[in-house]
């Protein structure tokens, strides 16, 4: 009896170990599958290159080097802080900081710790040969933006930093995780799906203390794709030296097809800072003359009389003026009791004239036959008022007012005075450069309205025949020659406002205006093309209160001479 | 030694017990490059040959003789403990061993087989007459504190050493063998309910790691790292094997380290890994099969001394697979238990096949009695 019992305790308590091992090996074996893996697998992630940024010869703007970061496996807590202090070492690092990051950042036991980033290449072999005592130390190649010319050509670029949240609840659909390093402003930006590189990984086989015993897969990662701007870096390099010091921006563009040749803004930023822990990042964002600021399509300025073109091209459109109309010009009119003045005395003035010496009357008065709705369409014919549509993140549309546009957002009426103001580009109008350059590309390239493109190739594949979107403005062929030839003028007269630009190799033509601010110096402007036969360059001068338009002049003569010294036309 | 009956079974499936053992060691220091571990599975093989010799020895020394020299066995199991007490080798935070040049000895092994020797001979005293056992008629003191007593001795220096596996499973064995004897029911009840009462008091001796292992064994989470960690990782190995196991050699768990004391406690964890359900549940058929041989050459056996030594050796190495593979599997808290014939160790590995070789010189000389 007692034999049976013991006899079936003994089976009992096989069959209960038995059933615990069906349980364990059969009904949860997924479970303990998984955990086995977890615990033995790790997965490092590999970095390939963002795609380079080239100028339109092919010459590298921005490419990448390869830095090194320090990752640790985590492991026993004993032996994290072994390892830890090897690195703190090596790195002239106090391990304190070293182990705050690493608690910090860590995610699960299976996924190595960046715990230290951009170390140099000696520190780099010193650690490798850490790891013979400290096996959980990775060295991992970080392929990391390089800026080779410093700030150049920053704005068009833009930077790089660690995606924020508005732009992965944006992104997520497209693949981006947190932490992804994500392009801010520029090409950085806009073209950040095609720039942005492809993470590989590398699975491989790790004992107990994180030592590496085999590699289970590896998927290598991919570069991105490499752009080619139409900048030109010589040309891009003249415009910023002599730019630098005013604040402002300068664009040169083909007439024809809206390459942007090169496009310039100051004070710019040294993209550099925002990849390497640099404490100057900060005071970026808080400048009061806000250098992160692209002036070329996100500054909104009064246009000042370079508007007088459009208006001329409206008078002689509607038939309101002809070449013959002639206003005669005393120095100041009277609409009601406001004197509206000149900046000189020019007596009579016919449309050519007008345009050479700039005067406010001739347009005051050709403004005031046009009315304000007719200026406003023309100016909105031009491209002003809305985007050019550039593939350049943030663009400004600035603003044409009309009786319409005054009531709704002014909640006034509509006066004479805002008319002849507006057809001398001032009052509510604003402009940004960028709109100006192509509104002189259309007298430049005989009344085609291009759209401005900056980037030509993607990965080796010529994307400008997307870009190229010209469109015929219906304007009469006389009236974009009379214009042109005005715009000769403003510079071969020897009274012309822009007489500093004759005497160059090149025959320049444009327009000066010196838009007057409510507070501080006017804006200083020349927007104009050359060769003026057959142009190969719209340019465009713009100086935030820089005082005259002749500032703009002397500014635009030194860079033309500039680009005609190095051959580059 | 007769080839026929359970002594052929008993010889054949301990020696495939102790092969498997072997290959699960080789495998579980396989990748562990460091030279000694290398050569653990060469000295395994070498213990399971001495076991085979003792085991041979054994079923040729008449088991009567131990009734003769029982007591003075309990006086050495006695002795070995202090001696392990006052200059035992400390290893794993516990003073378990004797050290001699080229091994060391575990004296709470042969202590384990001394006192089921010293029960089997207490319970099958005699009446002068020679025809009634002494136990039927012996009250609660000779029945079953005096018994205790001379169990708790033992006891108390492998609770000293730290050994709470031994020790409990002492304690087990006493029960089971109490219970198999002619003592009165009542008193086993009574015991019982004293050992209850006396557990908190047993949790205020607990050293700090024991307490922790056995908080840790009612949930090993409360610490993945530390007293949870092999626990955890065992579970990870046995369970990820599957039905088919992954292999003879591709155990990760144990390959790569993961699972701590791969080759000696944890070895059925090891085993598991490779072999899956199909090769642990064969493990267990042929565990199960050395138990049952004991209790069938117990039932068959007339003599009372012969009877209660079958039974204690059958129980002690149920108890002890039973233990082991129990906390393997997360069943049983995390006490340093070797699994008889597997782990890799001499001392445990000798005692085994020389308590296997009493059972089958118990079984031989049966027909003489």
């Amino acid at each position: 009896m007692k034999q049976k019992i013991i006899n079936s305790f003994i089976l009992f308590i096989f069959l209960l170990i038995g059933l615990s091992l069906f349980k364990l090996q059969v009904i949860q074996q997924r479970i303990y599958k998984y955990l086995s893996s977890k615990n033995s697998i790790r997965l490092l992630p590999q970095f390939g290159a963002r795609g380079k940024i080239l100028d339109r010869n092919g010459s590298v703007i921005i490419g990448n080097y390869l830095s090194y970061d320090v990752l640790v496996l985590p492991q026993e807590e004993a032996q994290i802080n072994r390892t830890i202090y090897n690195v703190s070492r090596i790195l002239n690092i106090t391990s304190d900081r070293l182990k705050d990051k690493f608690k910090s950042d860590y995610i699960a036991p299976s996924i190595p710790v960046v715990i230290a980033q951009n170390i140099n290449f000696k520190q780099a072999i010193a650690l490798e040969e850490a790891r013979l005592e400290s096996p959980g130390i990775i060295i991992q190649p970080h392929p990391l933006r390089d800026y080779p010319y410093g700030s150049l050509a920053s704005h068009v670029i833009g930077y790089l930093g660690e995606i924020d949240r508005w732009r992965l609840t944006k992104l997520a659909d497209y693949g981006y995780k947190t932490k992804d390093i994500v392009g801010f402003g520029g090409i950085e930006e806009k073209y950040d799906y095609y720039l942005r590189q492809e993470e590989g990984a590398l699975s491989v086989e790790v004992d107990h203390q994180g030592k590496f015993i085999r590699t289970l897969g590896y998927r290598p990662p991919k570069n991105g794709k490499d752009i080619q701007l139409t900048l030109d870096l010589n040309i891009q390099e003249i415009a910023e030296n002599n730019l630098r010091g005013h604040i402002g921006s300068v664009i040169l563009m083909a007439p024809d097809t809206g390459e942007i040749i090169a496009m310039a803004s100051y004070p710019d930023f040294n993209p550099e800072v925002f990849i390497k822990d640099s404490p100057s990042r900060g005071g970026l964002f808080n400048d009061p003359k806000a250098p992160l600021l692209n002036r070329a399509i996100s500054g909104v300025y009064p246009p000042g009389s370079v508007f007088k073109s459009v208006v001329a091209a409206a008078g002689l459109e509607t038939g309101k003026i002809n070449l013959s109309s002639t206003f005669l010009c005393t120095g100041s009119i009277y609409i009601g009791n406001q004197e509206f003045s000149c900046w000189d005395t020019h007596g009579q003035q016919g449309l050519l004239q007008a345009l050479a010496h700039s005067c406010n009357i001739f347009f005051y008065k050709t403004g005031l036959l046009l009315g304000a709705e007719q200026i406003h369409y023309y100016a909105v014919k031009f491209g002003l008022g809305r985007t050019c549509g550039i593939d350049l993140p943030y663009e400004s549309s600035g603003i044409v007012p009309s009786p319409l546009w005054k009531r709704l957002h002014r909640f006034k009426g509509w006066y004479a005075g805002d008319t002849v103001n507006f057809a001398i580009g001032q009052g509510d109008l604003l402009v940004t450069p960028l709109q100006l350059t192509r509104m002189m590309a259309v007298f430049a390239n005989s009344g085609m309205l291009v759209t401005p493109y900056i980037v030509k190739a993607i990965d080796g594949e010529d994307i400008s025949i997307y870009q190229k979107k010209t469109q015929r403005l219906p304007l009469k062929d006389s009236t974009v020659d009379y214009i042109r030839s005005g715009l000769r003028r403003v510079v071969s007269e020897p009274t012309g406002t822009a007489r500093v630009l004759s005497g160059l190799k090149v025959d320049v033509a444009g327009k000066t205006g010196t838009a007057q601010v409510s507070r501080g110096q006017p804006h200083a402007w020349f927007v104009g093309f050359f060769p003026f036969k057959n142009p190969k360059f719209v340019i465009c001068v713009f100086l935030e209160h820089g005082g005259s338009a002749a500032a703009s002049c002397s500014l635009a003569r030194q860079i033309i001479e500039e680009i005609c010294k190095r051959g580059l036309i | 030694m007769t080839f026929k009956g359970p002594n052929i079974t008993i010889f054949i499936v301990s020696i495939l017990i102790a092969l498997i053992g072997i290959l699960s060691i080789y495998s579980s220091t396989y990748q562990k490059q460091e030279a000694p571990l290398q050569q653990i599975y060469q000295r395994q093989m070498l213990w399971v040959v001495l076991g085979l010799i003792v085991f041979l020895i054994m079923s040729n020394f008449s088991y009567r003789r131990f009734w003769d020299i029982a007591y003075i066995l309990y006086a050495l199991a006695i002795f070995l403990l202090l001696l392990v007490f006052m200059l035992g080798v400390a290893r794993l935070g516990a003073q378990r061993w004797l050290k001699f040049p080229w091994f060391n000895f575990q004296p709470s092994e042969i202590a384990k087989l001394i006192i089921v020797i010293f029960l089997a001979k207490y319970f099958s005293r005699k009446s002068v007459d020679n025809v009634s056992l002494l136990v039927n008629k012996s009250g609660i003191m000779k029945g079953l504190l005096l018994p205790f007593i001379f169990v708790l001795i033992p006891i108390a220096f492998i609770i000293e050493q730290p050994d709470l596996g031994s020790a409990a499973m002492i304690l087990a064995i006493f029960m089971a063998m109490l219970y198999m004897s002619g003592v009165k029911l009542r008193y086993l009840m009574v015991f019982l309910f004293l050992i209850i009462l006396a557990l908190p008091l047993v949790w205020e001796g607990l050293r700090d790691y024991q307490r922790e292992r056995l908080l840790v064994f009612l949930n090993p989470n409360i610490d993945p790292l530390g007293a949870g960690y092999t626990v955890i990782q065992s579970k990870i190995a046995i369970g990820s094997g599957g039905v088919f196991g992954k292999g003879w050699l591709s155990g990760t768990q144990s390959q790569l380290r993961f699972l701590p004391e791969s080759h000696t406690d944890f070895i059925f964890a090891t085993f598991a890994e490779e072999w899956g359900l199909i090769g642990s549940v064969f493990l267990l058929w042929l565990y199960y099969l050395l138990a049952k041989q004991g209790i069938i050459i117990a039932s068959k056996t007339n003599d009372y001394f012969g009877k209660m030594l079958a039974f204690g050796i059958s129980l002690m190495l149920t108890i002890q697979v039973a233990i082991n593979i129990s906390m393997t599997l997360g069943l049983a808290p995390v006490v340093g238990l070797p699994l008889p014939l597997m782990s890799y160790g001499g001392s445990s590995m000798i005692i085994t096949f020389a308590a296997l070789g009493i059972l089958v010189n118990i079984n031989k000389e049966r027909g003489v009695f």
